[in-house]
């Protein structure tokens, strides 16, 4: 009996075991059915995340591209910033070394909170930033006693050095840390936060052949971010240099010129629109922008009225004064209401729709022609030579002259300047072109507005007898054939005429820059003057002086040189000073010293440019 | 008493005793020897998560420990006499439960659970031994009711408490991963020895309408596991970062693997736990879905060795230990792989002869001994498998 039971419940057992077999075989192949899936069908995304979790990938900067001026000489370079940095973990006692260095580094009390706040929530075996920008006193402390230093290591890295200092800062630009607006610039480049880029001036113009591309480093990492070894190296490529068509010693006579004045100096090659002189007062350091400003410097900077980080020979826009006369004297000439025997009588002023015109000369200069008139810079000349004309004639010549326009030369923030016309005036302010406005524009004032480089490059133009360039400031090479705006669009007896007069203000006996002949060479030019504000007169017209500095006029002069007929001018020079009084007193003299220095150093004088 | 009745009562001989020689030639020498592969399939995997000679004593360790479990194996298979352990089993049982509700009282603590008696310097963890000493428990009160056949309404209660105190003082330690084990590994042995199947499909239904009442039951970062299982991503510097990482480490190893020594994800330790309960992740990842394949494959041939040992077992008694030792062993393994490959919580349970720890090692090898103690005394003998 007992057996019996026994018997049947070994075939029950049975039974229900094989079902347990049956669900653990089932268990075991949903087992095996997920590594397949995990590993078979999966297995590749798999593999891509451990790889990102092993493989951490470190940048290797690329240096930055050099900047040049046309003989070679080093206007922008990189230099070694030592720094030093501690890896915690090799130490033994931090707080220890902290101050076993305190007496080398002098680190402030700021400092170094921040760096026992920092080395707390660090890994200790990343290196731990002390200090940067250590001296050269520093390095060679630090490093005759290295061994007495565990964990202390000395890193060096290019940072951006300016050695001119302030010199063309505004044309070089600078750089900075990047951030959303730079990103933008630039889609083309990947940044990474911390990471400079080029903030303005050719630094920005040309980011990317200057930045070069950066290489990086694969490193193997574990779980906690320790790098175990290198995997691959893709090095860095380094940024080209760029060659400047500036002449920097030129440029920093033209500094030295304008040290103490608010102004600017463009100088332009006349045979190909290459820029030789961009120079504007007051500068800053751009090496400032890579070790930072302290708060009071940068306030100092920002608020001062004569903005020192514009780059006037482009942002700035002033009347142009009477250099515009010559403006006038081409779209009359092309009219044909110009030549050679046209006499105007002067007699100090001029009455049209009861109101009075002033020439500068209360006198009146009498019976004038074109040469007379230029020379010593009659207003009434071309008060009525503009009557003549008509504004719309006068707005076509500045144009092909390249006024009213921006010479897309490649500097951020470039302004247009102003060329008033009838259609101009409506739709700004719904009304009609007066006479009088004619009469004003003729003398370079009234709505006009002019940069200095689109002044010296009017005066290029007419310098090489009329074919205006796109001014540039790149050296591209001898090959390069330069960019042309206008084709000589003006007749050769006419422009002869022009540049009589134009010679005759240096040299003839009663030109208005007859006091500033250079030496070395004949130059031709055209004094301006222009208004900042309109001037109170007495009732006998004399002017009463304002005792305001800022009320002055701006001074202007246009010049190039060589000027006689045979020789072929090789500069073209315009130099405006803010508040600076008469053209011809106030800015001249500058342009006589530029072109003596440029053509001895020409002849085999001292050439500071040559010893790069 | 004769010295024969002595030995008898005690199991060392007596009735239908064996010869020594007997015994030896009797000994299940083929579960051994696949035991004793699959430990060394460990040791591979286990110089590997070590760093690779990094921490050699950990290894000799572990293999001193498996000499020492192999030795326990063929003590218990082999010095018993045929009715030692069904006479003992309800003592053993009996201890077991003492030494557990020790634990509670006066254990030592480790890790957020209070796990371990501290007995002359020895680490002791009662809930390993609770898992053998239920297993013969139970097929002991299922033996003595051998003429019921069949757990009537009387006789399910007590077999159902047999199980029930323990587990709720595994679980108050707490320790998830075992007291789920020690559940699973009873009920298996209820069900085999003749629950009626509408008990047992009854108690399914109530086993699944009751899992939202156990859930409020359930500490937080239990709860958390469960949740994290199935959403790992959530948290993935938390409580997902061991199953996010564990499947990255399996998945990457591909169908070859990435070799001995190489898998990236453990050497540079990414992956947690590495050398103990997600030691399958570094064999994965080092030997391919070929190599985790193949693990299964073993396992999966000890235990049907295992289950034909129970079949042919010559009682009640013998059938049911053997049923028992398998699932515990079994239900281990499912549940450490099913852990680390994201089907499963990760409660904690090591991969049976694999995973480096003692306790386990020497419970599981206790459960062998068992089985060999089975098949020793088993009815078919002759034919071999």
């Amino acid at each position: 009996m007992l057996d019996d039971v026994h018997a049947k419940f070994q075939v029950d057992a049975r039974r229900r075991l094989w079902i347990v077999g049956g669900g653990l075989f089932g268990a075991f192949s949903i087992l095996g059915g997920r590594l397949f899936y995990l590993q078979v069908m999966k297995g590749g995304d798999y593999r891509n995340l451990a790889e990102d979790n092993r493989i951490s990938l470190q940048p290797i900067s690329a240096s930055r591209g050099r900047i040049l001026d046309r003989n070679g000489q080093v206007m922008v370079d990189n230099r070694p910033d030592f720094r030093l940095a501690v890896i915690p973990e090799l130490t033994g006692n931090f707080s220890d070394l902290l101050d076993r260095l305190q007496p080398i580094l002098k680190l402030s009390q700021k400092q170094v909170d921040s760096i026992y706040d920092r080395v707390q929530r660090q890994r200790s075996f990343l290196p731990l930033q002390i200090k940067s920008h250590l001296t050269w006193q520093e390095v060679s402390k630090i490093e005759s006693q290295i061994h007495t230093f565990p964990g202390v290591t000395i890193q060096v890295q290019a940072i951006r050095d300016y050695p001119q200092g302030v010199s063309a800062a505004h044309l070089l630009g600078y750089i900075g840390e990047v951030n959303d607006r730079d990103e933008r610039r630039f889609p083309a480049i990947h940044y990474r936060s911390g990471d400079f880029v080029g903030k303005s001036g050719m630094e920005r113009q040309f980011e990317v052949q200057l930045r070069g591309r950066e290489g990086v480093r694969e490193m193997e990492v574990n779980a906690t971010g320790r790098q175990i070894r290198q995997l691959r190296q893709t090095p860095p490529r380094a940024g080209e240099d760029l060659k400047l068509t500036i002449d920097l010693g030129l440029q920093q006579v033209a500094e030295k010129a304008l040290a103490g004045k608010v102004g600017s100096v463009v100088i332009i090659d006349p045979n190909n629109g290459r820029v030789l002189v961009m120079a504007n007062q007051p500068s800053y350091d751009p090496n400032k922008f890579i070790r930072g400003f302290t708060a009071k410097e940068w306030h100092e900077i920002v608020s001062d009225p004569d903005r020192p980080l514009g780059n006037k020979a482009v942002q700035g826009q002033y009347p142009p004064g009477s250099t515009f006369k010559m403006v006038v004297a081409l779209a009359a000439m092309a009219e044909g209401k110009l030549d050679a025997k046209e006499r105007y009588y002067c007699p100090g002023h001029i009455i049209r729709e009861k109101h009075k015109f002033y020439c500068w000369k209360r006198k009146g200069h009498g019976q004038v022609g074109l040469v007379q008139a230029l020379a010593q810079s009659c207003d009434v000349f071309f008060y009525k030579l503009a009557e003549q004309v008509g504004i719309d004639a006068i707005e076509r010549q500045a144009r092909r002259l390249g006024l009213g326009d921006t010479t897309k030369i490649g500097l951020n923030g470039e302004k247009p300047g102003l060329v008033p016309s009838r259609s101009w005036k409506r739709a700004m302010q719904g009304l009609v072109w007066y006479p009088g406005e004619t009469l004003i524009t003729a003398i370079g004032q009234g709505y006009l507005l002019a940069t200095p480089l689109q002044l010296a490059n009017m005066m290029a133009a007419i310098a090489n007898g009329g074919t205006v360039y796109r001014p540039s400031l790149v050296d591209l090479g001898a090959d390069e054939l330069p960019e042309v705006l206008q084709w000589g669009h003006i007749n050769t007896a006419q422009m002869a005429l022009l540049k009589k007069g134009l010679l005759e203000v240096v040299h003839g006996y009663a030109g208005t820059a007859k006091r500033y002949k250079p030496d070395s060479v004949k130059a031709a030019g055209k004094t301006g003057t222009s208004q900042v504000v309109r001037h109170k007169r007495e009732d006998s017209g004399k002017i009463i002086k304002s005792d305001n500095d800022r009320h002055k006029d701006h001074a202007l002069y246009v010049s190039y040189a060589p000027a006689d007929p045979n020789s072929e001018p090789k500069l073209a020079i315009s130099i405006v000073i803010e508040h600076g009084g008469h053209g011809s007193s106030a800015a001249a003299p500058i342009a006589k010293e530029l072109i003596d220095y440029y053509f001895s150093r020409q002849n085999g004088g001292e050439d500071s440019s040559d010893n790069s | 008493m004769t010295i024969a009745d002595k030995r008898g009562y005690l199991g060392l001989g007596g009735e239908s005793s064996l010869s020594w020689a007997e015994r030896f030639a009797r000994f299940p020498w083929s579960l051994l020897a696949m035991l004793v592969v699959l430990a060394s399939v460990g040791f591979v995997v286990l110089y590997s998560a070590t760093g690779g000679g990094d921490n050699l004593p950990l290894l000799w360790r572990q293999m001193i420990r498996f000499s020492a479990g192999l030795c326990i194996m063929l003590a218990i298979g082999i010095i018993g006499g045929e009715k030692l352990y069904r006479r003992y089993a309800y003592m053993f049982y009996g201890i077991s439960l003492l030494l557990l509700v020790a634990v509670f009282f006066a254990g030592t603590m480790g890790m957020g659970a209070r796990r371990w008696l501290s007995i002359g310097g020895f680490l002791l963890q009662p809930s390993e031994l609770m898992k053998v000493a239920l297993v013969l428990a139970l097929a002991r009160y299922s033996h003595d009711r051998a003429a019921s056949m069949r757990f009537d309404s009387g006789g399910v209660a007590i077999p159902l408490l047999m199980i029930a105190v323990p587990s709720i003082f595994i679980m108050k330690q707490p320790d998830l991963g075992t007291a789920i084990m020690v559940i699973s590994v009873g009920v298996t042995v209820m069900v085999v020895s003749g629950l009626s199947w509408t008990l047992i499909l009854g108690s399914l239904f109530i086993f699944g309408a009751s899992i939202p009442v156990a859930w409020n039951y359930l500490y937080d970062y239990q709860r958390q596991r469960v949740l994290t299982l199935f959403f790992p991503e959530q948290d993935p510097l938390g409580a997902g970062y061991h199953i996010i990482q564990s499947k990255i480490a399996i998945g990457s190893g591909g169908v070859f693997g990435k070799g001995f020594m190489v898998g990236s994800q453990s050497r540079l330790e990414f992956l947690p736990e590495r050398h103990t309960d997600f030691i399958f992740s570094v064999l994965a990842e080092e030997w391919g879905f070929l190599g985790g394949i193949a693990l299964l494959i073993l396992y999966g041939i000890i235990i049907v060795r295992t289950l034909i040992i129970a079949t042919r077992a010559s009682d009640r008694f013998g059938l049911l230990v053997g049923v028992g030792m398998t699932a515990f062993f079994a239900f281990q393994v499912l549940v450490n792989i099913g852990m680390v490959i994201g089907l499963l919580p990760v409660v904690g349970i090591p991969l049976p002869f694999i995973s480096y720890g003692g306790s386990s090692m020497l419970t599981l090898m206790m459960a062998m001994g068992f089985l060999c103690h089975v098949s020793l005394y088993s009815k078919q003998h002759g034919r071999s498998v």
